[in-house]
C-alpha cells in the first residue's frame, strides 16, 4: 500500500524538487543584491553640506575625529537631521543617531542602564526626562553651557536644558467660528457654548505635561474639577496634537487644545485648503503655556566634551534661527527673535515647564485624567 | 497504512527546548521585572482601571477574530474554489492588506471617510451622504478586521487547494446541497487553519497599539502606554496580564483542535472547483467591495498625500524633507531586513512543526505555546525585553548590542508564530507512508527530509516565510529601539514623517512600501507556491 501510493505519486515529490530550487533562487537573488546594495551605499564624509543644513553652516567640513556621539533623538529626523550634519560637518565629531518616540527612547535608555550606547537624549516633551531623571541616569550639565538660557528653561538640578519651545494654544476651524468667539482663557471652554466641541490629546505627552503644571499653578481641587467639568461637556479624546489639528481643519471639532506648531506645518503643507488656525489665550492664562523640548546628557557617556559641545551647538545662533525659521518654534538663546510669523511670547513670564517639580507629579496626573472618564469616551 | 509513532529524535527536542527558550525571553523579562518592581499583577486584576480595559480588549479581540474568520474563510473559498471573475488576481491581491501598518491605515482611513476626505467628497458630488465618523470599537473593529483577515485568509486558501475534490465530489452525487457539503465536508477539514488563524488575529488585535489609539478606543496597550513613564510598576503588571491572556487563548486552541479531524491532502488531485452561474457577480461585487476598502482606501489617501506633495515642491512651495537617496537607502534597508528576517524565522519555527506535526511531542507542545503566545506582546515590550537580557551581561552587551543579528532576533521573535501555523500544517501535509516506504528501500534521514520533506513542504514554507516578510516590513517598534544605529527603514521614516505632519513625505514611502511588498508577496509567495 505504501509502496504503491508512492508509486501512483512519484512525479509529484520530483517535479515539486525542480520547483524547490526555482524558489530558493529568487530569496537567494534578493538577498545578494540587498547585501551588496548595502555594501555599496557607505558614503564617505561630505565636503560642505546642500540644502537646508547649508543654512545653518555653509563653510567646509572639518575632518571626522574624536569621539563619535551617539544621540537618541525624540525629535524626528525631518527637524533635526540638518542640524545634526551641520554639526558633525562643522565640527568635525562624528555623530550617530537613533531616531524614535521620546517616551519609547526614555524606556530604551532605562532598559540599557549603565551600558547604554547613547550619550545625549533630545526630548519632544518634559515627560520622558522627568522620567530619566527619576531613575537616575541623566548626567549633569557644565554651567557654561546652562547659562546660555534663561534660568526658566533649564533645570534647577543642572539635568538639562531646553533649546527650543512650542507654545500651547487653542486651534480652531475658521469657517465655524469668528475670531471674536474665541475664548480668552482654558476655563472658558467648560461652558454650555462649547458642549461636544472640544478636542483634548488627554493621553499625549504634552497634554499630560501641560495638566500637570496647570496642577501645579492652580492645585489638584481646581484642575480636577476643569477636567471633570470638559468631560462633562462632552470634550472629545484625541490620540495626539496632529490629529486634533486634522479634525479642526474639517470641521469635526470646532476647537482643540494643542501645541501651535502642527498647525503651521499643515498650513506649510496646504496652504487655504486647510481650516484651521491657532488662537491664543491671553498671556496669564494656564492655556498659554510654553512646552520646551528639551537637552539632556547621560550619566555613564563616555564622550561627555563632544556631548557638551553639541547641547552648545543646539543653542548657538544659527540653530536657533533655523528653529524658528524652519520648524516654526520658538528660539530659547543666543538673543535669537522669534519668527515674525509666531505671535509674541509674552507667555513665558508665567513659567515654561518645571521638570523638577514634575518630578513624582506624573503618577497622580494619569490618576485623574483616568479618573475624569475622558478615557471612556 | 498510519505513519507509525515514534518519539521524536532526542537532537530535533534539544533543537525544540532552544526554540522556545530563545522566544520566552520576553515573558522571562516580563516576569522577573514585575518581581524586580514589586509589580502587583493580582491586586490590578481587581481595580477598574484595569478590568475596563481588559474586558474591551477582550470584546474587542473576539469581534475581530470572528469577523475575520468568516471574512478570510469567505475570501478564501471564493478565490479558491469558485469560477468568480478574476480568481487568479484576486489570489494575488487579497493578502495585501497585510502591508499597511495599522497606525498608518488607521489614519488614512479616517482621513478617507472623514469631512474633506475622498469617499465623502465623491460622495457629496452624487448627492449621498458617506461621511462617517469611524471611532471608538466600531472604528477599531473595522480597521483591524479589514487589515488582519490575510491571517485567516492565507493558511484557509491553502488548505482548499490541497483538499482533494474526491470526496466533495462523491457527497454532490450522493444529493447533498452545495451548502450542506461545505458544511459536512469542507468546513470539518479547514476547520482547524481557521482557527490558526483566527488566535492569530486575537493575538495582533490585543498586541496592537497603532489603531486602538488613532481609532480612540482605551484598550490595555494604550493602558500600558499611559503608564510606562509615570507608573512602570502598573505598566509592567499590565503587560503581563496580556501575556497570561494570550497564553490562555492558545492553550485553548491546542486543546480544541485536538479534538478536529485530522485532514486529508493529496496534492495529485485538483480541487474542485463551483460554477456559481448568477452568482458570479455578486461574488466579485462583495470581493471587490472588501479590496476598495481594505486597499483602495487607504491607498488612494496615501497618494494624494504623495502627489500633493510632489505637486508642491516642483511648483517651487516647500521642499521634501526626503529626497530619492533616502527612499531607496530605506527601502533597500526595509528589503534586506525583512527577507533576512523571513528566512531565519521559517528556519527556526521548523524544529518545533516537526516535533508538533510529526512525533506529537511534549517539548513540541510547549515551544508551540511560547512561540504563538509571544505573538500577543506587543513589538516595544520585545525590544525593550531584548535590551535588558542583552545589556545585563557585558559579554552578550559585547557581541549583540547594536547589531543587525540582534534585531533580527527580536523581529524573528515577534513573527516567527505566523511562520509556525503554515510550516506546522506543511509538516502535516507529508503522507506518513513515504518516509517508510523510502526509508525500506534504504534512504537516510537526510536524504529523505531533501527528498520527500522539502520538496511537498516547499510552498508552505514560502508562505510562511511570506506572512513574516510582509509583516516585518511594516514592523515598527522594534527596529526602531534595536536596529543598528543609521539603519532607517521606509516604515520607521513614514513613522517620523508622520508624527510631525509631514504627510507627504509619509506617503511617499507608504506607497513605495505598498508597490513593493505587494511585488514580492507576488513573486516569492503567490505566484511560485502552486497551493494559493
Amino acid at each position: 500500500m505504501a509502496l504503491g501510493y508512492l508509486y501512483k505519486t512519484d512525479e509529484t515529490p520530483i517535479s515539486s524538487i525542480a520547483m524547490s530550487r526555482r524558489f530558493l533562487v529568487v530569496p537567494s537573488l534578493v538577498l545578494v543584491f540587498s547585501l551588496f546594495a548595502v555594501s555599496c551605499s557607505e558614503s564617505s564624509d561630505p565636503e560642505s553640506l546642500s540644502g537646508v543644513a547649508a543654512q545653518i553652516y555653509a563653510g567646509e567640513c572639518a575632518e571626522q575625529s574624536g569621539n563619535e556621539v551617539v544621540i537618541y533623538s525624540g525629535r524626528t529626523e525631518n527637524l533635526i537631521e540638518p542640524v545634526l550634519d551641520a554639526f558633525a560637518c562643522e565640527t568635525g565629531v562624528p555623530v550617530a543617531v537613533r531616531w524614535g518616540a521620546s517616551t519609547d527612547l526614555a524606556l530604551l535608555v532605562e532598559a540599557d542602564g549603565d551600558r547604554t550606547e547613547a550619550d545625549v537624549f533630545l526630548s519632544r516633551s518634559p515627560g520622558p526626562v522627568g522620567f530619566l531623571e527619576s531613575r537616575d541616569l541623566l548626567g549633569e550639565i557644565d554651567s557654561d553651557v546652562l547659562d546660555l538660557v534663561s534660568p526658566e528653561n533649564r533645570s534647577g538640578s543642572n539635568t538639562w536644558v531646553g533649546f527650543s519651545g512650542r507654545k500651547r494654544v487653542l486651534v480652531y476651524n475658521v469657517d465655524q467660528l469668528e475670531t471674536g468667539e474665541l475664548p480668552a482663557s482654558v476655563f472658558e471652554l467648560t461652558d454650555e457654548k462649547w458642549r461636544g466641541k472640544v478636542g483634548i490629546p488627554a493621553t499625549n505627552g504634552s497634554f499630560v505635561d501641560w495638566f500637570t503644571v496647570f496642577r501645579d499653578v492652580h492645585g489638584d481641587d481646581v484642575a480636577t474639577e476643569w477636567l471633570d467639568d470638559m468631560v462633562a461637556n462632552d470634550a472629545d479624546l484625541y490620540s495626539n496634537n496632529r490629529s486634533i489639528v486634522e479634525a479642526a481643519g474639517r470641521g469635526e471639532i470646532d476647537v482643540g487644545l494643542v501645541n501651535h506648531y502642527y498647525n503651521y506645518q499643515e498650513v506649510a503643507a496646504a496652504g487655504e485648503t486647510h481650516r484651521a488656525l491657532n488662537h491664543d489665550f491671553a498671556d496669564d492664562d494656564i492655556g498659554s503655556l510654553l512646552i520646551i523640548t528639551a537637552a539632556t546628557v547621560l550619566k555613564s557617556t563616555d564622550a561627555p566634551d563632544e556631548a557638551a559641545q553639541l547641547l552648545r551647538y543646539l543653542l548657538s545662533a544659527p540653530v536657533q534661527q533655523y528653529f524658528t525659521d524652519e520648524t516654526f518654534e520658538y528660539p530659547l538663546a543666543a538673543g535669537v527673535e522669534a519668527n515674525s510669523t509666531l505671535p509674541p511670547l509674552t507667555a513665558l513670564e508665567i513659567g515654561s515647564v518645571d521638570f523638577d517639580a514634575l518630578g513624582g507629579g506624573f503618577a497622580t496626573t494619569n490618576d485623574i485624567i483616568e479618573a475624569s472618564g475622558i478615557l471612556d469616551s | 497504512m498510519s505513519m507509525t509513532p515514534r518519539s521524536a529524535p532526542v537532537g530535533l527536542r534539544l533543537l525544540g527546548g532552544v526554540v522556545a527558550l530563545l522566544f520566552s525571553g520576553p515573558a522571562l523579562y516580563l516576569l522577573w521585572r514585575n518581581f524586580d518592581e514589586s509589580a502587583d499583577p493580582f491586586g490590578l486584576l481587581g481595580s477598574a482601571p484595569t478590568l475596563e480595559p481588559l474586558g474591551r480588549t477582550l470584546q474587542l479581540a473576539v469581534a475581530v477574530s470572528v469577523s475575520a474568520a468568516l471574512l478570510g474563510t469567505f475570501l478564501a473559498w471564493i478565490s479558491i474554489r469558485t469560477d468568480v471573475p478574476g480568481a487568479r488576481i484576486w489570489r494575488v491581491l487579497l493578502p495585501i492588506p497585510l502591508v499597511f501598518p495599522t497606525f498608518l491605515g488607521a489614519a488614512a482611513f479616517i482621513r478617507t471617510l472623514s469631512p474633506g476626505g475622498l469617499v465623502s467628497d465623491l460622495s457629496a458630488e452624487v448627492g449621498v451622504d458617506l461621511t462617517r465618523d469611524i471611532r471608538g470599537f466600531s472604528g477599531a473593529w473595522l480597521v483591524l478586521t479589514l487589515f488582519t483577515y490575510p491571517y485567516v485568509y492565507l493558511p484557509v486558501a491553502a488548505r482548499l487547494r490541497q483538499l482533494p475534490g474526491s470526496l466533495e465530489e462523491s457527497a454532490r452525487v450522493l444529493g447533498d446541497s452545495p451548502t450542506m457539503t461545505f458544511r459536512r465536508i469542507v468546513m470539518p477539514q479547514i476547520a482547524s487553519s481557521v482557527m490558526a488563524g483566527s488566535v492569530l488575529v486575537f493575538l495582533y488585535t490585543i498586541s496592537d497599539f497603532g489603531a486602538v489609539q488613532l481609532m480612540r478606543y482605551d484598550t490595555l496597550t494604550r493602558a500600558i502606554h499611559t503608564n510606562h513613564l509615570a507608573r512602570p510598576p502598573v505598566a509592567l503588571a499590565l503587560s503581563l496580564i496580556l501575556l497570561v491572556l494570550a497564553l490562555v487563548v492558545v492553550v485553548g486552541e491546542r486543546i480544541a483542535s485536538k479534538r478536529l479531524v485530522a485532514v486529508t491532502t493529496n496534492r495529485a488531485q485538483r480541487p474542485m472547483i463551483y460554477r456559481l452561474g448568477r452568482g458570479r457577480w455578486v461574488s466579485w461585487g462583495v470581493v471587490s467591495a472588501v479590496f476598495s476598502l481594505a486597499v483602495i482606501a487607504p491607498l488612494a489617501t496615501l497618494t494624494d498625500w504623495a502627489w500633493d506633495g510632489l505637486r508642491r515642491s516642483s511648483t517651487g512651495g516647500r521642499s521634501l524633507t526626503i529626497d530619492s537617496d533616502k527612499v531607496i537607502e530605506s527601502s533597500v534597508n526595509t528589503l534586506q531586513v525583512s527577507v533576512i528576517a523571513a528566512v531565519v524565522a521559517v528556519l527556526a519555527v521548523l524544529p518545533v512543526a516537526f516535533l508538533v506535526g510529526r512525533y506529537r511531542s511534549k517539548v513540541g507542545s510547549w515551544s508551540h505555546v511560547v512561540v504563538v503566545s509571544t505573538f500577543a506582546l506587543p513589538g516595544i515590550l520585545i525590544a525593550l525585553a531584548l535590551t535588558y537580557w542583552v545589556r545585563s551581561s557585558s559579554t552578550a552587551n559585547d557581541l549583540f548590542a547594536g547589531t543587525m543579528l540582534l534585531l533580527i532576533f527580536g523581529l524573528v521573535v515577534r513573527f516567527g508564530s505566523l511562520a509556525l501555523g503554515v510550516t506546522l500544517d506543511a509538516v502535516r501535509a507529508v503522507p506518513g507512508g513515504f518516509h517508510d516506504a523510502a526509508a525500506t528501500l534504504g534512504a537516510g534521514k537526510l536524504r529523505r527530509f531533501r527528498t520527500i520533506d522539502l520538496p511537498i513542504m516547499g510552498p508552505g514554507l514560502l508562505a510562511g516565510g511570506g506572512l513574516v516578510l510582509l509583516s516585518v516590513m511594516k514592523e515598527l517598534p522594534i527596529t526602531l529601539l534595536v536596529a543598528p544605529l543609521g539603519f532607517p527603514t521606509l516604515t520607521t521614516r513614514i513613522f517620523q514623517s508622520f508624527e510631525d505632519a509631514f504627510v507627504a513625505e509619509a506617503g511617499i514611502m507608504a506607497v513605495v512600501l505598498v508597490a513593493m511588498s505587494s511585488l514580492l508577496s507576488w513573486f516569492l509567495v503567490i505566484r511560485r507556491a502552486d497551493h494559493l
